[in-house]
């Protein structure tokens, strides 16, 4: 590069190290906390450099206050709605892409509709169904509830995808004596591929990172890794050792399948409304 | 292909479109969806017009249009308003502002553009809930590192999340903090999908960065800048989560937005009636959202 380029670009990359920095202290400071001594961790002056300790990792998932419940809720709760969205999401997407009928649009807003009502005002009435129904504390009255916001935005979202290929393919595949359905599925959905791993991608995270639901419909036989988190904080204190560290094991596996996505993940975001990079 | 898209083909297509192979395909997910919602959404409308109370067995008694009287003359609930209006526009705008401020920023730089912008994405994978805890630990007045820094800077010395002003920004920020990512990565979408040559041609005209940023970056951005700002709008409505495990509303309600309100109005006084009429009153704002995000894709041409 020039030298003029560079002078150019080195206030950038000035501006670019602060914005980083306000982005990754936070993150940065919970990862090196979960490994401090808890006497690290209340001193009074940040500390830095310290001896490292596995002691909040080993309490997580060995002992009485084990989080392997914890997580196998969440992997089912988050796992189970994923699944069950998506795939009915392929099926509804791509009926909803390949025909055309008066209410249409009618259609579309009932479905985003229904992703974007509030999470406070969704609580209210489930609570009372999920009680009536003695769904109250299980997995499946959190699956329930996490496919009121999945199940909308992975019928949208899909129907976007198959809404941008071209029918020609399958036309040709039904020009060779394949069913509507064979074409679909040998044609189209292998070729719409990027778009469910998206969809399931942001599934998952919506799912694996809500507190709202889980917090007013779970009890001791359904908790998920974000109650676990919340409940350290108590009248006697806070076991910030033992929060930085769940906050690791909670968030980075969901930054790991976010970044993996990002190629297809303002495409999903957004709705559709916006192709990607 | 023209020829190819004459008679036979159009015949097809129009035999793919036949509703009854898409309505069957739509059936399974339309009929589960309006269980979840339809069914929910009249429940949520008859309680409004309730007294519901969980206590001791669910108890319903008929009180008319009491719910929604007092919806609009309760001062708590009006307050709560006010501060869900306050927070509402500090956060969107905030984050639109530094949103489009660093797409812009990493759009101009050219060596680690892609690893810059990992980084800086990664608040928004984070669990809302985490964001308010992690926040909470930042600032604690005794191990807080923001905390500290702020102390032995002199800059502000009280405990954050102990007195009202200081806590609505500092709630604020945490959102700020978890979400401008998103916009970032919107509206750097539609950066890079700007026609080269025009950005070029104005170059040549002479034409310096502010102006070209004026005049040609931010028409063809708009589209996408609006976008942006209904799906965070949409977002931010849906969301208590960090408020709800920092100050839970407090300190003396300076927090307490509508979402909150409602939640203790729910489960700690167990009025669920009147929470389901404060729900509504929710509801029907972020229809509006909704209904404004579809008439911009319809504008778009990207409704379908």
């Amino acid at each position: 590069m020039t030298a003029s380029g560079w002078s150019r670009q080195l206030p950038l990359y000035a501006l670019l190290a602060l914005v980083l920095l306000w982005t990754l202290v936070p993150i940065a400071w919970m990862v090196l906390s979960s490994f401090k001594s808890p006497d690290d961790i209340l001193s009074t002056t940040p500390k830095v450099i310290f001896e490292p300790t596995l002691q909040h990792y080993q309490g997580l998932f060995i002992g009485s206050n084990s989080l392997v419940g914890y997580v196998k809720n969440s992997l089912l709760a988050a796992g189970i709605s994923t699944i069950i969205s998506v795939a009915l999401a392929c099926l509804a997407g791509y009926g909803l892409a390949r025909s055309h009928f008066r209410g249409k649009q009618h259609l579309s807003f009932w479905i985003i509709s229904t992703r974007m009502a509030p999470i406070a005002a969704v609580i209210v009435p489930l609570y009372l169904i999920f009680r009536n129904l003695d769904l109250l504390d299980s997995v499946i009255g959190l699956i329930i509830a996490y496919l009121t916001f999945n199940l909308p935005f992975a019928i949208w979202l899909m129907n976007a995808f198959f809404a941008d290929l071209p029918p020609s393919l399958e036309e040709a595949a039904l020009v060779d004596g394949a069913t509507r359905f064979q074409a679909f599925w040998r044609v189209a959905l292998p070729l719409v591929t990027p778009g469910i791993v998206t969809t399931a991608v942001l599934c998952l995270i919506f799912a694996w990172n809500d507190y709202a639901f889980a917090r007013t419909f779970s009890g001791p036989e359904s908790q998920t890794i974000p109650i676990a988190a919340s409940q350290l904080i108590t009248q006697t204190g806070i076991d910030w050792g033992k929060l930085t560290a769940i906050g690791t094991v909670v968030v980075l596996p969901m930054v790991v399948v976010g970044l993996a996505v990002r190629r297809w993940l303002v495409r999903g975001l957004t709705l559709g409304a916006v192709k990607g990079e | 292909m023209n020829a190819a898209r004459t008679g036979k083909s159009r015949g097809l297509s129009r035999l793919l479109q036949v509703p009854s192979f898409g309505a069957r395909m739509m059936l399974p997910a339309l009929v589960l969806l309006a269980a979840l919602s339809i069914f929910p959404f009249l429940f949520i409308v008859w309680m409004s017009f309730n007294e519901v109370s969980p206590i001791g067995g669910l108890s319903f008694e008929w009180v008319g249009l009491e719910n929604w009287v007092n919806l609009f003359t309760d001062p708590d609930v009006r307050s709560s308003w006010v501060t869900s209006a306050i927070y509402f526009v500090a956060t969107v705008g905030i984050e639109m502002i530094l949103g489009i401020a660093v797409a812009l920023l990493v759009h101009e730089i050219v060596w680690g553009k892609n690893l810059a912008l990992s980084l800086f994405l990664m608040p928004m994978f984070i669990a809302p809930v985490m964001v308010g805890l992690l926040g909470r630990f930042m600032v604690d007045p005794t191990y807080g590192l923001y905390a500290w820094a702020l102390n032995t800077t002199g800059i502000f010395t009280k405990n954050i999340l102990g007195s009202g002003e200081s806590a609505l920004v500092a709630v604020i920020l945490m959102d700020v903090w978890e979400w401008t990512p998103l916009i970032t990565i919107i509206v750097l979408a539609g950066l890079s999908s700007m026609p080269e040559e025009v950005l070029e041609a104005a170059r040549v005209d002479g034409a310096n960065y502010w102006q070209r940023l004026r005049n040609i970056v931010m028409p063809l951005i708009s589209g996408v800048v609006i976008v942006a700002l209904l799906v965070r709008s949409m977002d931010a409505i849906r969301f208590f989560d960090i408020i709800f495990v920092t100050t839970n509303g407090g300190p003396a309600d300076a927090t307490k937005i509508i979402p909150i309100r409602l939640y203790e109005t729910a489960f700690r006084f167990f009025e669920l009636g009147y929470a389901a009429a404060i729900g509504l009153g929710m509801l029907a704002f972020s229809i509006v959202i909704a209904n404004l995000f579809l008439r911009i894709l319809k504008a778009q041409g990207l409704a379908r």
